[in-house]
């Protein structure tokens, strides 16, 4: 049973899992009322099927593992929404000052890959 | 053997500007031979071969620079080549088609056309047969929305496909807000011999559970087992006895397990899969319902409050319709009230709906889903009533891009056999559809009460604990008639 975040945009009463192909929908329902006392109003599953087309480099084709997905409305008015797993994080004074500095040399090192601006863009090696 | 030759009538010979001796017309050639020294000769294609009349001077002697030598001759052969009549006034008016989009292209503007064309023709359709023929006519795949739903908060969904605004409660009666005398206003209730009304009540509900000798019932069959006809002779017996006090109902049509549908669109989406995968569709609904019991009238109930009225707020959801659950498949756009256009009696009364075993209040109890059992009663008349009114105001010859004029209202009892539930319905507005409703400030509005007990339990030949106040509320649902009446 793993909680995942929907590809699709779901309402706030539902969530998301990836459950092992042999659960039914009592017994995500009893799993998760019992073990982890959420309430569960209805359970709706679905198998995704994995594909075949790829191959490998001896030309054999490999299969994609199936697995089955539920979607769990909970109920007493309860909404869920999928967290934010990598929220950006705060840089303190050390990080930015050298981001700040990387970022200078860079631009440094592309002007002067790019040439002399008086030049207009004109290559080197053209010239007299 | 000598070429056939002939000898042009009349005239002197002409010097060509070729010079050559014999004038030969090109009608007297045969084959695709080129006869030298033939200069009327001309190659089949070149020119229409005309029988040679009398000669004629050429009109326009040095004008014709035809590709054939002597291809002057054959005009000057006396055929008009412009008009010598005089000269007609042009027609007025343009002169050229009007400038249009493409009817075929892949683009924007032939796509506004088709869409034109296509009111256009259920504008000027004969008769409403012909209109709802043409209505339905394009079979896509189109969400089916069931009334009777286990779905959960479904009357939220279905009152933002609807365009409706729920009102808890039952609106006032309008005779004691116009008449406000108290003798005026209790009249129609202190005439009732609500003895006799309850006596009848009691007598069909202990014929079917009580007296009537019936085996068990099969499985999820309970509600055709006592309460399906309970409501039927309910229903009946109280309508034939309350006749004399309502004309409409002795006029009325009494339907049982009539078949109620319609066919709606509301919304946009883009084609998902397929070979129309990209375009921008709009989402279809259809509803078909089959109420239990159906009361039609010839004559229309009258307006609860008037069209413009806002009550309250539609529900937006902008989830696809797929999440409630709510699926898809492609059949006939039906969009029926229970008897056909031609039937006097096209306008709808009241309904009622018996709820199905699957969702009865102890399945609900068990599952702890308590809240859900009043969204069943509530999405039941929601979407029922949408469907008869919307089919009704069809009927009429109105549709979404011709809005109704005047209200549609109509009445539903949905029950399970012992909770009673009523629900009051006015349609507003038929305009859902993308382009129709952005400038549409009309809502439909559904009122309805919670579900409550006609009685507590029967046992030993009694009912015990009957409620008066929904037998009361029934017969009045009953009575409602407009105030010509």
């Amino acid at each position: 049973m793993l909680a995942v975040r929907p590809g699709v945009p779901q309402p706030e009463d539902t969530v998301q899992f990836r459950v092992s192909m042999e659960m039914t929908k009592v017994d995500i329902k009893n799993y998760l009322e019992k073990i982890y006392n959420v309430p569960v109003a209805a359970v709706r599953t679905r198998i995704q099927y994995g594909a075949n087309n790829k191959k490998n480099h001896k030309n054999q084709r490999v299969k994609k593992p199936d697995y089955k997905v539920a979607y769990v409305q909970l109920g007493k008015g309860q909404t869920f929404q999928f967290p934010n797993l990598f929220p950006e994080k705060e840089q303190d004074e050390e990080a930015r000052s050298f981001d700040d500095f990387r970022k200078k040399y860079l631009e440094k090192e592309q002007q002067i890959q790019k040439g002399d601006p008086r030049r207009g863009g004109v290559p080197d090696w053209f010239g007299l | 053997m000598r070429r056939p030759c002939a000898v042009l009538p009349g005239g002197p010979r002409r010097a060509s500007r070729e010079g050559r001796s014999l004038r030969f017309p090109a009608a007297l050639c045969w084959g695709a031979r080129r006869l030298e020294g033939c200069p009327g000769h001309v190659a089949p294609g070149a020119q229409p071969r005309r029988a040679a009349p009398a000669p004629r001077p050429c009109p326009a002697p040095r004008r014709c620079e035809m590709a054939a030598p002597g291809g002057c001759r054959l005009l000057r052969l006396g055929r008009r080549w412009f008009s010598q009549e005089p000269a007609v006034p042009p027609p007025p008016g343009p002169l050229y088609p009007p400038v249009v989009a493409s009817h075929t292209a892949r683009s924007k503007a032939a796509r506004r056309r088709r869409l034109e064309h296509f009111h256009r023709q259920v504008h000027e359709a004969a008769s409403i047969e012909e209109k709802l023929r043409l209505y339905g006519k394009l079979q896509r795949p189109k969400y089916t929305v069931h009334p009777q739903t286990f779905a959960l908060n479904a009357d939220r969904w279905y009152r933002s496909f609807t365009r409706t605004v729920f009102v808890p409660g039952l609106p006032p009666p309008a005779e004691a807000a116009e008449e406000p005398g108290p003798a005026a206003g209790a009249a129609p209730d202190a005439d009732l011999d609500l003895g006799a009304l309850r006596s009848l009540a009691c007598d069909a509900l202990l014929q079917e559970s009580f007296y009537q000798n019936k085996r068990r019932p099969f499985l999820y069959r309970d509600q055709d087992h006592t309460p399906g006809p309970f409501l039927t002779q309910l229903v009946s017996s109280l309508a034939a006895s309350l006749c004399g006090r309502n004309p409409l109902l002795a006029a009325s049509s009494l339907d049982l397990n009539p078949e109620v549908n319609y066919y709606w669109h509301h919304g946009e989406e883009v084609v998902v899969h397929g070979h129309r995968k990209g375009r921008v569709d709009p989402v279809r609904f259809q509803i078909d319902d089959k109420p239990h019991l159906q009361l039609r009238v010839p004559k229309q109930l009258p307006e609860i409050v008037p069209l413009e009225s806002d009550l309250g707020d539609v529900p937006v959801i902008d989830h696809k319709p797929s999440k409630l659950p709510l699926f898809k498949k492609q059949y006939e756009n039906k969009v029926f009230i229970g008897s056909k256009v031609a039937d006097p009696c096209c306008y709808g009364h009241t309904q009622f709906h018996l709820i199905p075993d699957k969702l009865k209040r102890e399945r609900f109890e068990i599952a702890n889903l308590e809240d859900q059992i009043e969204v069943v009663y509530r999405a039941n008349g929601v979407a029922s009533l949408f469907a008869w009114t919307a089919a009704q105001a069809m009927y009429q010859g109105f549709w979404n891009e011709a809005d109704v004029t005047r209200p549609f209202v109509s009445q539903a009892v949905v029950t399970d056999g012992k909770y009673f539930a009523f629900f009051c319905f006015q349609l507003n507005t038929l305009a859902l559809t993308v382009e129709t409703v952005k400038n549409n400030p009309r809502k439909n509005i559904c009122w309805g009460t919670d579900s409550k007990p006609l009685y507590d339990v029967v046992e030993e030949g009694s009912v015990k604990g009957f409620n008066d106040e929904v037998l009361l509320q029934l017969v009045r649902f009953l009575l409602n008639r407009p105030k010509e009446l």
